[in-house]
């Protein structure tokens, strides 16, 4: 009974902050978010390009990239697209296909731990084949779901 | 029957100088519509290219033939007055305006590509030659300044075309012709080639310099 109250607590806790949190300061916390995934994928595509990788950089970044790929699809609450009022390249497909954009958050989840997988089993022809995975899928999401820079 | 002298005409631009310039202006639109349809892998390869470019034209204005030479065509203030007031020296190759026109456009190009060596996308996906050297946010700091000069460059060429047109309308000088012919109607001593074992060297030297930014570093 104390643990169920105590997850109880943690439940309404847990939403609390999640209404607290402003559309601006979500979509702050997101780009910040998605910018390290970019930072983390620079690392390791230079890596796979390299003659000879780094494995211990790769993995690093790897799990960066796997830390951040299971939240991806709950960066995108109702009310954090353009209607916002800030900044933001999030299209309205995102909310209008909620479905295709899960599928794209999927990709991205299965890239994610392959690459992980690969980064950890140290062998560079998987990180090889993996990594492109990831950028594939990082791409395939922002074709549909992302605004141009300008 | 006789023939009719034809007006006389004298070299002013060699073949690489002219081929160097109509490469460059068919490969900044490329460039421009290469990263506008997000082909990044081809605008790395073309930007390249460019890169290779303006380091022979760097060389060839350092040992290139006569027109070709920075020290044969920069000019101080006072000549570019005297060349304002219409009491310039007429010398085959650049007037002293035309000689900061390249100058300018030169160092414009080679800071943009210079700064393309070190940008990466976004996404971490696509990155000059040596943005493995910093940081992504110094990348991406960079970026922008890549962008920023485009525009920056852009005016430039506007300012070039102008001042082609205006050379053609009111001052009734075709410039665009002796660029693809490489001679002019003139008299007296036209341009110095240089022999080809220098363009071999300065050919040489910016492939391997290239190369070596490409792949090595």
């Amino acid at each position: 009974v104390k643990e169920l109250v105590l997850a109880a607590a943690a439940i309404v806790g847990l939403v609390g902050v999640a209404f607290a949190q402003s559309a601006p300061q979500i979509i702050q916390t997101r780009q910040a978010n998605y910018k390290q995934m970019g930072a983390a994928m620079k690392g390791i595509n230079e890596q796979i390009r390299a003659d000879a990788p780094d494995v211990a950089i790769t993995r690093r970044n790897s799990a960066v990239l796997l830390h951040f790929a299971p939240q991806v699809l709950t960066w995108f609450p109702r009310g954090t697209g353009p209607e916002a009022g800030v900044r933001t390249r999030a299209l309205p497909q995102i909310w209008t296909d909620r479905a295709g954009f899960r599928r794209a958050g999927a990709l991205l989840l299965v890239a994610a731990r392959n690459l992980d997988a690969a980064a950890r089993s140290g062998d560079i022809a998987r990180i090889r084949a993996a990594a492109p995975q990831v950028s594939h899928a990082c791409s395939n999401c922002h074709d549909s779901y992302r605004a141009e820079e300008h | 029957l006789s023939v009719a002298p034809g007006p006389r005409r004298i070299r002013i631009w060699d073949l690489p100088t002219r081929l160097f310039h109509w490469a460059i202006v068919l490969l900044i639109p490329a460039l421009w519509w290469t990263h506008q349809i997000d082909r990044l892998d081809l605008h790395l390869i073309l930007g390249e290219i460019m890169l290779g470019l303006i380091l022979f034209r760097i060389f060839w204005g350092l040992f290139g033939s006569s027109t070709a030479r920075f020290l044969g065509f920069v000019r101080g203030p006072a000549a570019v007055l005297r060349y304002l007031r219409g009491k310039g020296e007429a010398a085959p190759g650049h007037n002293p305006i035309g000689g900061w026109n390249v100058m300018v456009m030169l160092l414009l190009i080679a800071t943009e590509i210079g700064l393309g060596l070190f940008v990466s996308d976004e996404d971490g996906l696509n990155e000059g030659p040596l943005a493995h050297l910093i940081s992504y946010d110094s990348a991406r700091i960079l970026a922008h300044r890549h962008e920023t000069l485009f525009y920056i460059l852009l005016g430039f060429i506007a300012l070039h075309i102008a001042a082609i047109l205006f050379y053609a309308i009111v001052k009734r000088d075709n410039l665009v012709v002796p660029l693809v012919t490489g001679s002019r109607p003139g008299e007296g001593e036209g341009m110095r080639p240089a022999p080809l074992w220098r363009f071999l060297a300065a050919a040489g030297l910016a492939v391997a310099l290239t190369l070596w930014i490409a792949l090595i570093l």
